[in-house]
């Protein structure tokens, strides 16, 4: 995907929350452009609507107003089934926490994605899960359940379920808040080089302000309003 | 071979699932055994039909079970012995009495008088051709060994009072612990002294038996002698089911032990329904990533009901075992007990069930799988 067009474009989206008195805008007119090949980091404040606004490009939150236009299709026009479908076929995610089957092997944790997604082989679910295993380091520990392994390999076996099934879009909501810098800097090069490698668009979501360096474009979100600094590596 | 992820959690989350394990082994236990408990209350109860030569039992209008029987007179014998598939009949009484125990006190006994011939159509097949042969002489009786404290008597030998008639056991069976009265075997003569209803009364009898030339034919008979309305007419196993269906569905045994039977289902329900719920709403998390990834929720609750399916299994598999001890435990304690393998199928199909309900109740807590509750 050329990083001259946009492979998810988002227009005017507005969203809130409450009604009457207590009703909170939390995004405002807010509009951008993702790329592939780019990774793309979103910070801000708590409580600024950061991760709103990841919910509402992925296809998790549906907005008040506004279009979200994700490889040519209008994601929100979309039935719910739908979008399980565009997401199964174009989306991996990483949340905070590492949300893994605390009994399921590392292995176990994967197979499970590509065993449950529709029309993928056995033979290829074991190839690709291996394949995975091995590019994230995790060649060794394939076998022990998420309880066994450390924080650092667990946000590890996170990372490639939500690259398995080497996504268009992969959207990251503070991949590294429960790690130390030297772990999270693994895991902003990982997804990183899922952008340059695979041409993924990588859309990350944190409050660190070490990760500015590896992103492409870096967002500001501010009382619901957008705004987008300068490219860190212009 | 790749184990189910159902099967793995189960496997290795065990102190998660193991109440709803032991759930349903209660579950299961709990209704084969009263069942087996029950059919073994009840076959006791019919035994003197069961255990008889006859093929069709001849009793007055409307008869409802063996203890419920009225005299009828011997001349119907004729009746019945002139139907072409008859080879041969007999008549046959059967009567309450008052045990008077030689130690003092009383008890209700069921009186049975056969004819005793090595022939005889009412006799227990159970009786020796000695005990056959002592129960000639008026005033004896065979009964079982385990109703011997209840009858104040020590054994063979000892005597007691009917009615204030001599009676004195010659002979002991296994087997025939009733839920009544004890039953007392005698001669058709010991019978007739002993039963005020039958006494000066030589032309009643309780019963008439008949056996036929074939045995395929006792229903043609007794559709011709349904023909007289003052009689009723069974096949020996009809007339045995008959006598255990009434006791099943017309006393509180059978109507209490569907009661307990509902209240284990229920609680093996619940248990595993709730078990189920709570594993899941354990793993919501993991699932709404799922649910993120595009996964269908479709997947997740088919692992729910495999892991119900499992735990159902694993259930029946640890109750197997107990049921078969506590069922010969009861067997040697004197109760009986009655096992057959149609019991197992439905116990087990209605436990299984129970398991898969349970599951369909912990789906709900899928609803609860929303991918937004990941995002902070």
């Amino acid at each position: 995907m050329s990083s001259s067009t946009p492979t998810l474009v988002a227009h005017h989206l507005f969203r809130s929350f409450g009604a009457g008195e207590t009703k909170t805008t939390v995004l405002h007119d807010v509009s951008l452009d993702l790329y592939g090949s780019q990774v793309s980091l979103l910070m801000g404040p708590s409580g600024s609507g950061k991760s709103t606004l990841l919910a509402v490009l992925s296809g998790l939150l549906r907005p008040d107003s506004g279009e979200v236009i994700a490889l040519g299709q209008q994601l929100w026009q979309m039935s719910e089934n739908e979008q399980r479908k565009f997401r199964l076929r174009h989306c991996g995610f990483i949340f905070q926490g590492f949300n893994l089957f605390p009994s399921l092997t590392a292995r176990e944790q994967l197979e499970m994605v590509l065993r449950w997604s529709e029309g993928v082989s056995q033979r290829e679910t074991e190839r690709r899960v291996e394949e995975s295993l091995m590019r994230l380091g995790l060649g060794q520990r394939a076998d022990l359940t998420a309880d066994q392994l450390s924080g650092g390999e667990k946000q590890r076996v996170a990372i490639a379920r939500a690259l398995l099934k080497e996504p268009t879009f992969c959207f990251a909501d503070e991949p590294t808040s429960s790690l130390d810098w030297s772990h999270g800097e693994q895991v902003v090069q990982l997804l990183r080089a899922a952008a340059r490698e695979r041409g993924a668009t990588i859309f990350i979501v944190a409050h660190d302000s070490r990760i500015v360096p590896y992103a492409d474009r870096v967002y500001y979100l501010e009382d619901g309003h957008l705004s987008q600094k300068p490219e860190p590596r212009a | 071979m790749r184990l189910p992820y159902s099967l793995l959690l189960i496997g290795r989350e065990r102190g998660r699932y193991l109440p709803a394990i032991l759930a349903v082994a209660f579950c299961a236990q709990l209704n084969i055994l009263q069942w087996g408990v029950l059919l073994g209350t009840l076959s006791v109860l019919s035994m003197p039909i069961d255990r008889s030569q006859a093929d069709v039992w001849v009793a007055s209008r409307d008869v409802l079970s063996l203890e419920l029987g009225h005299p009828i007179p011997n001349d119907w014998e004729a009746r019945v012995a002139s139907q072409p598939e008859v080879e041969r009949t007999e008549t046959y009484l059967f009567s309450f009495g008052y045990w008077h125990k030689p130690t003092g006190g009383s008890e209700v006994c069921e009186v049975v008088g056969t004819q005793l011939g090595e022939q005889a159509l009412g006799a227990l097949a159970d009786l020796t051709p000695e005990m056959r042969m002592r129960l000639t002489e008026p005033g004896a009786v065979v009964v079982d060994a385990s109703e011997l404290d209840r009858l104040g008597v020590h054994g063979i030998g000892d005597a007691a009072e009917v009615y204030g008639h001599r009676v004195f056991v010659v002979g002991l069976l296994h087997g025939f612990k009733s839920v009544g009265g004890p039953y007392v075997f005698c001669s058709l003569r010991t019978a007739r002294m002993i039963l005020p209803l039958f006494q000066g009364k030589p032309h009643d009898t309780m019963y008439l038996l008949a056996r036929c030339k074939n045995p395929a034919a006792a229903h043609e008979l007794i559709e011709r002698l349904r023909q007289y309305p003052e009689l009723s007419a069974f096949t020996r196993d009809e007339f045995s089911r008959r006598t255990r269906v009434y006791w099943l569905t017309q006393t509180n045994a059978g109507i209490g032990m569907g009661c307990t039977a509902g209240l284990a289902l229920l609680v093996g329900l619940v248990v595993t329904s709730q078990t189920l719920y709570a594993a899941t709403a354990a793993s919501l998390r993991e699932y709404a990533v799922l649910r993120a990834l595009g996964i269908s929720r479709w997947r997740m609750g088919a692992m729910v009901l495999a892991q119900s399916f499992w735990v159902g299994l694993f259930g029946i598999a640890v109750a197997m075992p107990v049921i078969f001890s506590l069922g010969a435990a009861a067997n040697f304690a004197g109760a009986r007990v009655l096992l057959p393998a149609w019991l197992f199928a439905g116990g087990n199909a209605l436990t299984m069930a129970m398991a898969l309900i349970s599951g369909l109740a912990a789906l709900r807590s899928l609803r609860l799988v929303e991918p937004i509750t990941l995002l902070r």
